[in-house]
């Protein structure tokens, strides 16, 4: 059996890499890399094929003799010829392609959930609630003391969802209400596990008692379509909704007084 | 002592009525409808009475209200037509109002115009506006100009089943509607393609109904001696199904019963 | 005393239990799980007796089912009939596209399903009279479908004209048809026609299957009638026949003499017609049908079918298989240059470009809100030249509204308009605050309000908010064209890339700028910030594709061959 040429396993772990990181990373177990990305990681693999073929003489030689024959051995005329045509074809396309291309906008380059100073300061409407840091679901305790208690705050929670929130967040707490299509950027998903266990209670009071327009600017406050919800709901009604999120979807949250 | 027992037994008494109440208090919604016998049976009848009326209303009249007549203007809107809930005559005389031997068991069959009935589509207006169909005998609708229609019969609001919804396409100048086994309404028919067409269906199991005309009559011919519950339907002032009127007929007799309505509450 | 007393209380007590148990014999047997699922889940909208009255429903429109008259829309069985398990099974697993109802197969299992089937059951006793009876829903018999074709399309056409499917979904499906704006539905809620041409929002779904099954079942509740075979022409006749019996008709009405041959001919046909409408009536009825008489309908009905089918693939043929992608990424707006004068309104070069589309929703977030917006979304397409650049806006809306009325019916109906939404200063770089999208905030925005009442102006605005909106003292000279059309706006609008006007968009090529939309149907009481709107989405002046694309690339092609050959011959001398 012939032996494959160093030359060729190189070029097949060339290639390779690139098939791997376009479409295997970049589609089946992520979001597609940007191209730039890409070229780095190629450029790397290079460098490294190169040292690789060039730490001893032997190999070096080995590894540059099918190029030197193709490009004078008489036995290889077909090959070369091919070469020759197949080399600045592809170049055509590729310069024409990267000229032709239309630039695309920028993405906002969003922080979907930004994190407040650790000394801000809760409030509703006005009125002073406590640090971030400290600030506890008032009606939680009874989770413990009052099951029965609990159960109509939950209830109630529920009642705010859907008269209110369902419309984008979704029936199923998803992000995919019936009018979430029309939103940039998307609702949030709350069955997402990184959301409800990263946040405390108070962070999500912040953000629905503020809503988008309370967002900082990393946060793209002009994009968001959150209502300022302490203009239409009572802060009992923000702390039960706060409840029912983590009822429906088994997710506990962050617990509060812990740095993010 | 005994005072105590009594209130314990005056309270406990109360709970159970209330009950009882709670229990069947769907009552209330079948008073604008008919009432009908549990059963009907046919005979000869030789020696029938008659009874006949006069339906008046009574208060101020309610102005007829023009109908916007929105669609098809060339065929539908060739004369004016007025929404026909309280139609009244010069006199009083209330038109449209259904008059009918509520308890009647036994009497004649159905004759042959009432096995027929139809509703007529002309003018994009339902005539008549209160049809009476027998049970078990199909209804034709009419259509002569050539404009599309949807019969839309609303037996679902009086628990008779399944509404029943045909287009009749400007080439069908006839549309039967299957029968119902039934009795029951009166229902609503109406076109959703002209929304201004509103007509009433009742679904009667013997031939002692009938509706008053222009001038406020009603005539219930060969009606079988004995005394009946007089009942009446119209569907702007309601029914009387909680104080029917009692009439006795004689053999070959003719009684007079008038009745006053007014618009219900 | 007190055992009297006791007595007494333990009658009244078994009393109390019989009653209570008569009443509760009333209701059928609950499914546990189901009833568990239904009231965490379903209750909210339904209602926790299945009225259709949870906290939710008042929003939403269409309304949430009532379970307690039977009455179910969407069904694969014949008009009359309630659903099968299937049915609901299905609704409730896939959703019902363009209303509230979301699909249940993510959150629920198949199990949690089938339980709630067995539980929205017990709401109506119809459910229970069938099992009892042990009748099955008679199905809508799906064999014989014709492929889809366009000549299949072509008669579909034909029959969704005759048959009167434009009364309410108008000459072109759009759900405009001259019945549109007056349809109610049996619950007295206001209701429109589909618009054929938005397949992504049928409730029952979008494939051939289902319209087929909407048009021959109708759909309960709705004004939408059942199409069952004795509501077409001559149900029986062959074409030919009924050609002939039309004729017949005619002269009959005319009160011209027959001949005698004709008249054979005419009861005959007249026979062969009755004898079959008459069979579909005893049908319907429950009668059972005779070998005969079933045959004869058999074969009517084969007919009937197969003109269903062409119009279910005509009505197939008027939308996208699903909605189309929204103007994001890739996808943005890109106004294309043109050398000379930019098209108008009606010039066909419009057609040379693909429109972006731009999906709105309900204004749900300062009061009064809009939760059931009419308007799906708006069309763009965009030409510029050196000096100007012109917009073509669509949308679809099914009445044309151009004054404020009162209806009796339907409360005030306002007018139809179209607002184009962007920054008064492009943001530099993705960084840059933009204004809130919604009409602006603390940034001001720059808006083009064109509104149906005044078809042939726009106006330039300013606005700090969504109720802060001015109207510009300098009134620029924005060129504007329209054209209301089968339930379908088309506004044209023009103007010049620079201007004087300091409050103006300045539009230049190749820079990305913000666009976004607020829509209002008149007729479904949208009016001031109750209303359709859109997100941010972009615009660009499409740079004029460089001639560079043509020189470069043959360039490094050459390049590269030369680089080839040079190596060659490096290595050949270094050979030597």
């Amino acid at each position: 059996m012939k032996r494959i040429s160093l030359f060729t396993i190189c070029f097949v772990i060339f290639i390779a890499s690139w098939v791997f990181l376009r479409f295997v990373v970049g589609g089946f177990i992520s979001v597609p890399i940007p191209s730039s990305v890409i070229a780095m990681y190629m450029a790397l693999i290079f460098v490294a094929i190169l040292v690789h073929v060039s730490v001893e003489d032997t190999r070096f030689s080995e590894f540059i003799r099918p190029i030197h024959e193709t490009l004078v051995d008489e036995n290889r005329k077909t090959r070369r010829i091919v070469l020759a045509v197949l080399i600045p074809i592809l170049m055509l396309g590729y310069t024409y392609t990267n000229i032709a291309q239309k630039a695309i906008p920028a993405g906002d380059p969003r922080v979907a959930h930004p994190v407040p100073p650790s000394e801000f300061i809760l409030t509703y409407k006005e009125k002073e609630i406590g640090t971030m840091q400290e600030v506890e679901n008032p009606y939680r305790h009874y989770e413990k003391d009052s099951p029965e208690e609990f159960k109509s705050h939950i209830e109630n929670g529920r009642r705010v969802y859907y008269d209110n929130c369902f419309y984008c967040h979704g029936d199923h707490l998803d992000g995919q209400g019936h009018l979430a299509h029309g939103f940039q950027p998307l609702p949030a998903n709350f069955q997402d596990p990184g959301i409800i266990p990263n946040f405390q209670e108070a962070f999500f009071f912040w953000r629905i008692s503020k809503g988008g327009p309370g967002l900082p600017n990393n946060g793209t406050p002009w994009n968001s379509a959150m209502p300022v919800w302490e203009e239409i709901l009572t802060e009992e009604e923000i702390w039960d909704v706060i409840l029912f999120l983590s009822h429906y979807t088994g997710y506990s949250y962050r617990p509060s007084g812990e740095a993010h | 002592m005994k005072i105590k027992m009594f209130t314990a037994f005056l309270v406990l008494l109360a709970c159970g009525l209330g009950l009882i109440v709670l229990a069947d208090n769907h009552e209330e919604e079948e008073n604008n409808k008919l009432v009908f016998p549990k059963a009907y049976t046919t005979m000869k009848v030789s020696d029938g009475g008659k009874i006949t009326g006069v339906v008046k209303f009574e208060g101020e009249v309610p102005k007829m209200k023009k109908l916007d007549i929105n669609k098809d203007k060339v065929v539908c809107g060739k004369t004016d037509k007025y929404d026909e809930s309280v139609v009244v005559g010069e006199s009083m005389e209330l038109k449209n109002t259904i008059v009918y031997l509520m308890d009647i068991t036994k009497g004649k069959d159905f004759d042959a115009k009432a096995n027929k009935p139809e509703i007529d589509q002309e003018g994009c207006k339902f005539t008549p506006h209160v049809q009476i169909v027998p049970v078990g005998v199909r209804l034709t609708m009419l259509n002569n100009a050539p404009i599309t229609h949807n019969v839309h019969i609303f037996l679902n609001d009086a628990d008779m089943g399944q509404d029943i919804n045909k287009q009749q396409n400007r080439m069908l100048k006839k549309l039967r509607i299957k029968s119902i086994a039934e009795a029951g309404g009166p229902v609503e028919v109406k076109c959703d393609i002209h929304s201004w067409m509103k007509a009433w269906i009742a679904y009667v199991p013997h031939p002692y109904f009938a509706v008053t005309d222009e001038k406020g009559e009603f005539t219930l011919e060969d009606v079988p001696p004995g005394t009946y519950k007089l009942g009446y339907w119209h569907e702007a002032c309601g029914t009387n199904n909680k104080e029917p009127q009692a009439v006795t007929v004689t053999a070959g007799g003719e009684v007079k019963q008038d009745f006053t309505l007014k618009l219900a509450e | 005393m007190r055992v009297t007393f006791f007595v007494l209380f333990l009658l009244f007590s078994s009393l109390f239990t019989v009653i209570l148990v008569a009443y509760a014999q009333e209701t059928p047997e609950v499914s546990e799980r189901g009833k568990e699922v239904y009231e965490e889940s379903c209750a909210h909208c339904h209602g926790i007796e299945g009225r259709g009255d949870g906290s939710a429903a008042e929003n939403l429109l269409p309304r949430p089912r009532d379970f307690t008259g039977g009455v179910y829309k969407i069904r694969s069985t014949e008009s009359g009939q309630l659903p099968t398990d299937q049915d609901l099974f299905d609704i409730i697993t896939n959703g019902m596209p363009g209303s509230s109802m979301p699909e249940w197969e993510s959150a629920l299992s198949a199990n949690d399903r089938w339980e709630l089937v067995a539980y929205v059951k017990t709401f109506y006793s119809g459910f229970q009279e069938l099992e009892e009876t042990e009748t099955t829903p008679r199905l809508i018999n799906l064999t014989g479908k014709v492929k889809y074709s366009e000549k299949s399309v072509e008669i579909g056409k034909v029959l969704y004209t005759d048959l009167g499917c434009i009364e309410c979904h108008g000459n072109v499906g759009r759900g405009d048809g001259t019945s549109a704006p007056t349809l109610v539905d049996v619950w007295d809620f206001r209701t429109w026609p589909a618009n054929l041409t938005q397949g992504w929002t049928f409730r029952g779904g979008s494939s051939t299957e289902d319209i087929f099954k909407r048009f021959i079942g109708g759909i309960a509740g709705s004004p939408m009638p059942a199409f069952e075979g004795d509501t077409f022409y001559h149900f029986g006749l062959t074409p030919e026949e009924s050609k002939n019996f039309a004729l017949l008709e005619k002269k009959v009405e005319n009160e011209e003499e027959l001949t005698e041959e004709e008249q054979e001919e005419y009861d005959k046909l007249y026979e062969k017609w009755d004898t079959t409408v008459l069979a579909a009536l005893d049908r319907a009825e429950g009668t059972e049908l005779t070998p005969e008489a079933q045959k004869i309908y058999d074969n009517a009905m084969k007919d009937v079918f197969e003109k269903s089918w062409h119009l279910a693939n005509y009505v197939k043929s008027l939308s996208p298989e699903r909605r189309p992608k929204s103007a994001i990424g890739k996808n943005v707006l890109r106004s294309q240059y043109k050398e000379g004068d930019l098209p108008t309104l009606d010039d066909a070069e419009w057609g040379t470009l693909t429109s972006s589309y731009y999906p709105l929703v309900g204004q749900v977030i300062v009061e009064s809100r809009q939760f059931n917006p009419t308007i799906d979304s708006v069309n763009v397409k965009s030409f510029y030249n050196d000096t100007e650049v012109a917009f073509l806006f669509t949308w679809d809306d099914r009445t044309n509204n151009t004054t404020v009325e009162e209806t009796e019916d339907f409360g005030t109906s306002y007018i139809d308009g179209l607002a184009i939404q962007f920054p008064v200063k492009v943001p530099k770089g993705p960084t840059d605050e933009k204004p809130y999208f919604l009409w602006g905030g603390k940034k001001p925005v720059y808006l083009w309000q064109w509104m149906a009442s005044e078809p042939e102006s726009i106006k330039e605005l300013t606005a700090k908010g969504i109720n802060n909106a001015e109207e510009q003292e300098d009134q620029g000279t924005v060129q504007v064209n329209s054209e209301y059309k089968d339930g379908q706006y088309r506004l044209w609008v023009k103007r010049a890339l620079k201007t004087e006007d300091k409050k103006d968009l300045q539009i230049e090529p190749t820079v990305f700028v913000p666009i976004a939309f607020s829509a209002w149907d008149g007729a479904n009481g949208d009016v001031d910030t109750k209303r359709g709107i859109s997100s941010w989405y972009t615009f660009v002046l499409e740079p004029v594709p460089s001639s560079r694309r043509f020189i470069y690339p043959p360039i490094v092609a050459l390049l590269s061959l030369g680089l080839l050959v040079g190596l060659r011959q490096f290595v050949q001398r270094r050979n030597t």
